[in-house]
């Protein structure tokens, strides 16, 4: 993951978590249209900005910062 | 000492052995979370199941592996474990620390944490046991300050991990210390941000006795070989055959492809290099006499895991030499290309050898551009592992 990441991609990706309790970057990408590699480098500067998060559940999602909570 | 019984867990101090029951007690006259964890594990020996639910948080800001988020189903009986996460940290290659550094790892963990670790998890990490959500990003800092960073999980690269390798060692093929530190910090993003559809382990060994397990235990193996033949020292041969070194029973008849010829009455080792597969065994035993060649290396393999979505593999190889010098860029190149190939066709929790079994190894070789060779196959005229595409058939 080199350079910095789109704004606009960054803006969809938010958009599309509004959507979802969580999701794959995989999914993100297909979902709004954009290259992986480019959703892989905007969920990065997202997460170091604190809007969004990793979550393990049996396999790494990506969510809004805060959207799940403790598993049940 | 605990207030509560722990009868069953009592009986697994007897023996000579050291105990992890005798090292939870010491760890709990300091810290309410080893007691709790002491009465939670004898609760689930009484009721027959673990009391521990895994997941949600992995990691603190910035950072989406390292932290494995553990709770107990038991919060109100057993609150002080009630959050009780891990916490990895990357370990120096080839493991290699000074006393004063543990020392300040295990003092950092005792203010944030129940000041319970294992050395080593696994993957090769340390691992730190049990401490609170809040403690997290304090912890995580002045780990930070001491030098250390989070080592990797979930669907990321896992901290990759080596054998001492030259550090001390003689069989060494190439310098695992030197690669292992140098992918380390080349995949930073692909270590922190997980972005595929699983894990992936990189494991590093000097040579093919394989110290670090690599060939069962990692998606990508690294492990020390040589493309020419085998060095032997006649004269040392000679000198365990003064000793009484049954030669041909202990080294030519275990030779696992017959590849070795002693001469009793010479007291010469030859070796057909054709038919050598390098394993290490005539080495292990005749190690003053014996030698790998000259021109060092390394076999890629790929696939070796654990029982997940398939049963467990041992890896395959792909690539049976590679020089192996800093800055390891065909290497780099290699793995990348891997990495796209199995993030554009794999499914959600599909290691890299499960994609791979699923779809075929001819494909996998064709779209990462990796030519079938002989030694991907353990009997290449007796097995068609690799099949011919109908387009690619001149009839």
């Amino acid at each position: 993951m080199q350079g910095t990441a789109n704004p606009e991609i960054k803006a969809k990706i938010l958009a599309y978590l509004e959507t979802v309790e969580k999701a794959k970057s995989k999914e993100i990408a297909q979902a709004i249209g954009e290259k992986k590699a480019d959703v892989d480098l905007g969920v990065k500067e997202l997460a170091l900005e604190d809007k969004v998060e990793y979550l393990y559940i049996t396999t790494t999602f990506v969510a809004l910062k805060g959207k799940v909570g403790k598993p049940n | 000492m605990t207030e509560k019984k722990t009868p069953q867990l009592d009986e697994l101090e007897k023996g000579p052995w050291p105990s992890f029951v005798s090292e939870i007690k010491r760890a709990a006259v300091k810290s309410e979370a080893a007691k709790d964890l002491l009465n939670l594990l004898e609760r689930s020996y009484e009721d027959k199941k673990g009391h521990w639910k895994h997941g949600g948080i992995v990691g603190v800001k910035g950072y989406g592996g390292g932290v494995i988020g553990r709770y107990t189903d038991l919060p109100g009986e057993f609150p002080h474990v009630a959050e009780f996460h891990t916490m990895r940290l990357n370990q120096p290659s080839g493991w290699f620390y000074t006393t004063d550094k543990l020392r300040q790892i295990c003092d950092i963990w005792e203010k944030h944490g129940s000041g319970l670790t294992n050395f080593h998890g696994s993957t090769g990490d340390i691992i730190l046991l049990g401490t609170k959500t809040e403690h997290l990003q304090p912890a995580f800092d002045e780990y930070s300050d001491a030098g250390f960073d989070l080592g990797g999980s979930g669907s990321d690269l896992r901290t990759p991990s080596c054998c001492v390798g030259p550090g001390r060692c003689e069989h060494a093929c190439y310098d695992t210390l030197d690669m292992c530190y140098d992918i380390t910090n080349e995949f930073q993003d692909e270590l922190h941000r997980p972005m595929w559809p699983y894990k992936f382990k990189i494991k590093m060994s000097g040579c093919a006795n394989d110290c670090v397990a690599s060939i069962a235990r990692a998606d990508c193996s690294v492990i020390g070989t040589w493309r020419d033949t085998l060095t032997i020292d006649q004269d040392a041969i000679k000198a365990y055959a003064a000793e009484g070194l049954d030669i041909q029973g202990m080294v030519c008849d275990k030779c696992p492809t017959r590849a070795l010829k002693y001469d009793a009455a010479k007291q010469e080792l030859h070796v057909i290099p054709e038919d050598c597969s390098r394993c290490m065994h005539c080495i292990n035993v005749l190690p003053k006499a014996v030698q790998p060649g000259q021109e060092k290396g390394a076999t890629i393999l790929l696939g070796g895991k654990s029982t997940i979505v398939q049963s467990a593999f041992l890896a395959w190889v792909i690539v049976p030499f590679m020089k192996m010098e800093a800055p390891y860029t065909e290497f780099k190149d290699l793995m990348r290309r891997i990495w796209e190939w199995w993030d554009e066709n794999g499914k959600t929790r599909e290691r890299v050898g499960e994609l791979i079994y699923r779809v075929g190894m001819g494909r996998f070789l064709r779209e990462v551009g990796l030519a079938p060779v002989p030694q991907m196959v353990f009997r290449p005229r007796a097995n068609p592992y690799v099949f011919w595409p109908q387009d690619e058939i001149v009839k």
